[in-house]
């Protein structure tokens, strides 16, 4: 346990030390800010033409439907931050996986690990315990900043309720976020070439976020960056049906967005998750899934292979 | 007269490199698949509606009533390709950019680009013979999901392709091989200038994030059409010319939308492949003459976009310290 503490210790030492790493995860707080501000500045124009057709509808005679917007949580206002998640932060994920295996490999201290008394088990546990506690502490940053919004934004009143369910939504990004992370730290640990790791995990996370919602749901991949229209109900046919529940299980990026959605109070009536597992169960099996998967490739770690003199 | 047989050789040797590379192949399969995958799910869409159309005519018929009472779909095959479309302005970007530090790898890990540069050619050469290269590929994938796309259309869509259907399509791949060309552009700059490759590679990544995803989807957000399920205005029932006179009272709102939009060189493909495709309703049907006249803007943001990257790449010179591959 001591050595994978050592070895968690030295990676977290590494990513700070990395400039790409630190850039993708500022870029990541940036959009969180730029996320708050688009909840608030959508939800103030929505309000403004609630006002304004409401004076026409009473003008006319016509009943006054009530305002969609305030109908739902008070974090719906944080919506765009599902988005956020599943591609920025994803994308700081992988790229934290790659280089939490890279930086040994191109520092050329894998062959000198190898030769010390160190298990691979050992080696990967700390690896990953690097990798959770770096994305963890991405998402803990968005996690104040978007708190900080919401206590500041005048409108907005956040009951207790919410507060455990606006916990409960950072936590399942974090969950979110690390199934590409492990992926990435293990494709990085199986092939030595370089920015295979960042290569393979982003075909998984393009597939995952773009592709499997139009087999799934016939969601366009400009839908499935909104956090609205990405939930969009699948055509009501038997072969999209089958087509949920033979691919829905894999279609990850849609189970985050429906629970994204359920947490922060705007998941709109009647919809339904695809595929036969319940979102939360398939996130869950995906986690363990992709650990699996950095397991084995650190497993499989050829620390002979690459290095500064390849 | 510049001497364009260097890079003519060099170009040749890219694209014959190119096609032995197992990653053109297997990229391209992938774009064609997401595109395909997309166009299938959309013509199952729309044959679900049409099935429903027919079932709700003939209970009115059934019922002794006259069909006309709901109004038949109208088909337009090529709006249909709207998910082939995003697919490529996406997936196909992640693939150029990839492809264009593959380009820059291959020199830098070789240790080829010193080797080439003690010959008698100009550096300009070398950069437009890989750049030349690019758009080859770019021509080539998008050609290859056009040619797929238009094959499935005729087969899944019950509905002919016309020659004009043809031009359009051409009019949008020439599009597609311009916006390709100038991410992969970027890629390529990005993998040669920076000291690492890899590093080259990752800034190009979030550079697509910003370009390619977050523009346009802040736009996107933006629409307070799209902050309700349904729409807003849909969900508040108010009629065409009541939500244009609220609309113009958001004028401001809706001009930094726009521009946040078209900041994106994605969104100016997007908007310029919809009109000539007919994707978007209100060109749906026009003559392709007038599209291309009112989206000439697009086209050109496209052109200078493809050229103008293109341009900067040739007037930076190589850095020395860059020609291998980690310095």
């Amino acid at each position: 346990m001591r050595q994978s503490r050592t070895i968690a210790a030295q990676a977290m030492t590494g990513l700070m030390r990395e400039r790409t790493v630190m850039l993708v995860a500022v870029m990541f707080v940036a959009l969180v800010f730029v996320s708050a501000y688009l909840g608030w500045a959508a939800t103030t124009t929505v309000n403004a033409i609630y006002a304004d057709a409401s004076a026409y509808l009473a003008s006319v005679g016509q009943p006054v439907p009530p305002n969609p917007v305030t109908e739902g949580s008070p974090l719906a206002i944080l919506r765009n931050l599902s988005v956020y998640v599943s591609l920025i932060g994803a994308f700081a994920a992988v790229l934290t996986g790659t280089r939490l295996i890279e930086a040994d490999r191109t520092a050329g201290t894998l062959p000198l690990m190898a030769a010390r008394p160190l298990e691979r088990v050992t080696y990967a546990r700390g690896k990953v315990e690097a990798l959770g506690r770096a994305t963890a502490a991405i998402i803990l940053v968005a996690a104040i900043v978007s708190a900080l919004t919401l206590v500041v934004m005048p409108q907005v009143r956040v009951g207790a309720a919410d507060w455990v369910h606006f916990v409960g939504f950072f936590a399942l990004s974090w969950a979110y976020v690390m199934v590409f992370g492990l992926v990435a730290l293990g494709a990085a640990a199986r092939f030595s070439a370089p920015a295979a790791g960042l290569l393979g995990a982003t075909v998984v996370w393009l597939a995952v976020t773009f592709v499997l919602p139009a087999i799934t749901g016939n969601v366009t991949p400009t839908a499935a960056i909104n956090p609205v229209s990405a939930l969009a109900a699948a055509p009501d046919t038997a072969a999209f049906q089958l087509l949920g529940d033979l691919f829905g299980p894999l279609s990850l990026s849609e189970s985050y967005k429906f629970i994204s959605a359920d947490l922060l109070g705007y998941l709109p009536d009647g919809i339904q998750p695809r595929g036969l597992i319940p979102p939360l169960v398939d996130l869950l099996l995906a986690l363990g899934i992709s650990g699996g998967i950095a397991l084995a490739g650190c497993l499989a770690l050829d620390p002979n292979q690459g290095g500064p003199d390849a | 007269m510049p001497d364009f047989s260097p890079i003519l050789t060099i170009a040749a040797r890219d694209a014959r490199e190119a096609l032995r590379d197992r990653f053109l192949l297997i990229a391209t399969l992938a774009l064609a698949a997401a595109a395909i995958t997309s166009l299938a799910t959309g013509s199952l869409a729309l044959h679900t509606d049409v099935a429903t159309y027919m079932a709700a005519k003939d209970t009115l018929i059934a019922l002794g009533k006259s069909a006309s009472a709901i109004a038949s779909p109208e088909f337009w095959p090529l709006k249909l390709l709207r998910g082939t479309v995003e697919q490529l302005e996406i997936m196909g970007a992640v693939i150029a950019l990839v492809a264009g530090y593959r380009a820059a790898v291959s020199e830098r890990g070789r240790q080829t680009l010193a080797l080439i540069l003690t010959r008698p050619l100009r550096r300009w050469q070398v950069l437009a013979a890989k750049l030349l290269g690019g758009f080859f590929l770019a021509a080539t994938a998008a050609g290859a999901v056009t040619i797929a796309a238009a094959i499935l259309l005729e087969l899944t869509s019950g509905v002919g392709l016309m020659l004009s259907d043809l031009g359009r399509l051409t009019v949008g791949w020439a599009a597609a091989v311009l916006y390709l060309s100038g991410i992969y552009t970027v890629g390529f700059a990005l993998s040669l200038w920076l000291r690492s490759a890899s590093a080259g590679l990752v800034y190009a990544f979030a550079l697509w994030m910003l370009m390619v995803l977050v523009a346009p989807q802040i736009g996107d957000t933006m629409d307070p059409d799209n902050q309700v399920a349904g729409g807003v205005f849909a969900a508040l029932s108010v009629p065409k010319a009541e939500q244009d006179r609220i609309k113009a009272g958001f004028a401001t709102y809706e001009t930094i939308r726009n521009d946040i939009e078209i900041s994106s060189p994605t969104k100016h493909f997007e908007r310029f492949t919809f009109a000539v495709l007919g994707i978007k309703d209100t060109y749906t049907g026009k003559p392709l003459g007038p599209i291309l006249t009112e989206k000439s803007g697009d086209a050109l943001f496209l052109i200078l976009f493809a050229f103008g990257l293109g341009a900067i790449v040739l007037l930076v010179p190589i850095n020395p310290d860059r020609l291998t591959k980690e310095n």
